[in-house]
């Protein structure tokens, strides 16, 4: 008790925090046996009747497995895409030897993180709507036939990968770039006496010093690999190519804030939870092995 | 070291490849601004990529005189202040407990925290919980729910502990409680990891849409991000046109009125959302990648 009242300024402080967490994500938390209930708004999550797995049945929709399917493809093209490209960049970024150009290079490339997707969208809207966007300009002066690629199942995946690379890119080099900065020059100055070039010097010194940092990178990423971005995909989504571009996140939203089924849209989040859940304890055990340490 | 003819080949690759990319991140937004300062009817008929051909600035009278517009740019600052400044509070008062390690229950609290980081109840049982705290609809549903970051608050814990303990307990000899620990040592001490977390909250306010599309309805409660959503998705100008100072004042001035059309204002409407980060983001870049290295530090 007395060692209680000594940290009892400790406690006072931490109290704020513990409040707001059982309130938005302990209580929400309980919520989740909506999943197994019959809500609708008027009863509260603990009176409403159980209704077993009932609110499951969308694992026998086709719709489902559709978006299911949309959302795996897009996470692994943003993966493979997404992942190697600030790589690339950081190595490029770092063979600049002029000072000025390469602050210049990184401060307008870090840019675009700042902006929301919805400005994203704009940008994409101006340069790609089919009456007279830059692009449709460019492609008709060349004697081709606008294309709608706002509304097309075929543009819409590149259209998000391409979009994300844009924003993200320069940003994501951060790390890379402070892990290269910290290699011996030593390293670089033996190289050179053993007459390594560049190319050389990339492979054996750069490469391998910022290798540990890529594992890291990989690992912390493969947790949010399903969160495929709702922010992003959702203002880009019309009716024209949902059929591709729904994803788990947006069906929740639509089934469950929209539509009203809160319980079957419950069980489809709950099911999400659990998946990257189960990333992120499997990710943090390879780690484990790996590293010797986990995540945390 | 004499380079080689490939290795100059190369960096001049780089140089042409990295200038590229520059283009592509700014070119988007000088377009933008070239058709916002033309008149609408005549960017209509292409060509406009550089610069106004026919320049106007009715668009952004138009924009800027919208009621709508200009109480979401309210709810965003407001958002974004209280927002901020509540949320770094918050998360800071938290992680100073949390560096005490002789503090019992330590443990369970960290763990309580960080259960919250690998799982939660999903978007429906919050909105129900929204929905159950009355929160739907009013401005706090932007502050209280993201008031605690664990993000943050291990990012501030590692930065505390990091400090060197000996100034910590010798302001405790003095008799100093933790309040004054707090704000005459951790405090000052924090300044760049303050500044960095602050402007990541900062920005992180700036840019959500979400929270204005799905728990607010009421439109004097939307945020610029949600109205520029909502406009995203226009068919025709009314959005911006109705409940507008500008609109009498225009048509009274001139013609310019008919030569306004749906994609001038919006490209108007998004410059005027961009314009301040455009603004800002030189003096504060370094804060950002300086947020960025103290994050990456394990938690």
């Amino acid at each position: 008790m007395s060692a209680i009242l000594k940290y009892k300024w400790q406690y006072i402080m931490i109290m704020p925090a513990v409040v707001l967490l059982l309130l938005f994500s302990y209580v929400p938390m309980a919520g989740i046996q909506v999943a197994f209930k019959d809500f609708h708004i008027g009863y509260t999550i603990w009176n409403s009747p159980w209704t077993g797995f009932e609110n499951f049945a969308f694992l026998q929709d086709s719709q489902f497995w559709l978006v299911v399917k949309n959302t795996v493809y897009i996470a692994l093209l943003k993966f493979v895409f997404g992942f190697p490209a600030p790589i690339i960049l950081a190595l490029m970024i770092n063979e600049v030897s002029h000072g000025g150009y390469k602050r210049f290079v990184q401060s307008v490339s870090y840019l675009p993180h700042f902006f929301s997707w919805i400005v994203v969208a704009y940008i994409l809207q101006s340069l790609l709507t089919l009456d007279n966007g830059l692009v449709n300009q460019l492609i008709v002066s060349l004697g081709g036939d606008p294309v709608f690629f706002l509304g097309s199942t075929e543009w819409f995946r590149p259209m998000i990968v391409a979009s994300g690379l844009w924003k993200e890119v320069g940003w994501n080099t951060i790390l890379y770039l402070a892990a290269i900065t910290s290699i011996d020059p030593q390293l670089y100055e033996a190289a050179k006496v053993e007459g390594a070039g560049r190319l050389a010097q990339i492979r054996h010194i750069t490469f391998p010093g910022i290798l540990p940092t890529i594992s890291i990178v990989l690992i912390l990423s493969m947790p949010s690999l399903i969160a495929v971005g709702m922010d992003q995909i959702y203002p880009l989504m019309n009716p024209a190519n949902q059929p591709v571009a729904d994803v788990l996140d947006t069906y929740i939203l639509r089934s469950g804030l929209q539509q009203g089924y809160f319980g079957s849209a419950t069980a489809v989040g709950l099911l999400s939870s659990v998946i990257s859940l189960l990333l992120v304890l499997s990710t943090n055990q390879i780690s484990r092995r790996i590293n010797g340490e986990g995540l945390w | 070291m004499k380079r080689s003819t490939g290795e100059k080949f190369g960096q001049a690759v780089i140089t042409v490849l990295l200038l590229l990319l520059c283009l592509t991140v700014l070119y988007p937004f000088v377009y933008m601004l070239a058709i916002s300062l033309n008149t609408g009817s005549d960017a209509a008929k292409g060509g406009v990529y550089l610069w106004p051909r026919q320049f106007t600035l009715s668009n952004f009278h138009i924009v800027l005189g919208n009621k709508v517009i200009q109480h979401s740019y309210l709810i965003t600052i407001l958002r974004t202040i209280i927002g901020t400044v509540s949320g770094l509070l918050v998360t800071l008062l938290a992680a100073f407990a949390l560096s005490y390690r002789q503090m019992p229950a330590r443990r369970v609290l960290l763990t309580i925290v960080l259960i919250t980081m690998l799982f939660s109840g999903g978007l429906i049982p919050f909105y129900i919980q929204l929905f159950n705290l009355s929160l739907i609809n009013t401005f706090w549903v932007y502050i209280l729910p993201s008031a605690f970051s664990a993000w943050n608050m291990f990012v501030m814990l590692k930065f505390i502990q990091g400090m060197p303990e000996a100034l910590i307990e010798s302001a405790e000899m003095d008799g100093a409680k933790p309040p004054r620990v707090l704000f005459s040592i951790i405090i000052p001490l924090s300044k760049p990891m303050l500044a960095a977390l602050g402007l990541f909250t900062g920005v992180m306010h700036w840019n959500d849409w979400f929270a204005g599309a799905f728990f607010v309805s009421d439109q004097n409660l939307i945020p610029v991000q949600t109205f520029l959503q909502q406009l995203l998705s226009a068919q025709d100008i009314s959005v911006v046109m109705g409940s507008n100072n500008s609109v009498e004042a225009l048509a009274r001035g001139s013609q310019n009125l008919a030569q306004v059309t749906l994609m001038s204002v919006k490209m108007a409407t998004v410059m005027v959302s961009a314009i301040p980060i455009l603004c800002v983001y030189p003096f504060l870049q370094r804060f950002f990648v300086k947020g960025v290295l103290i994050g990456s530090v394990k938690g």
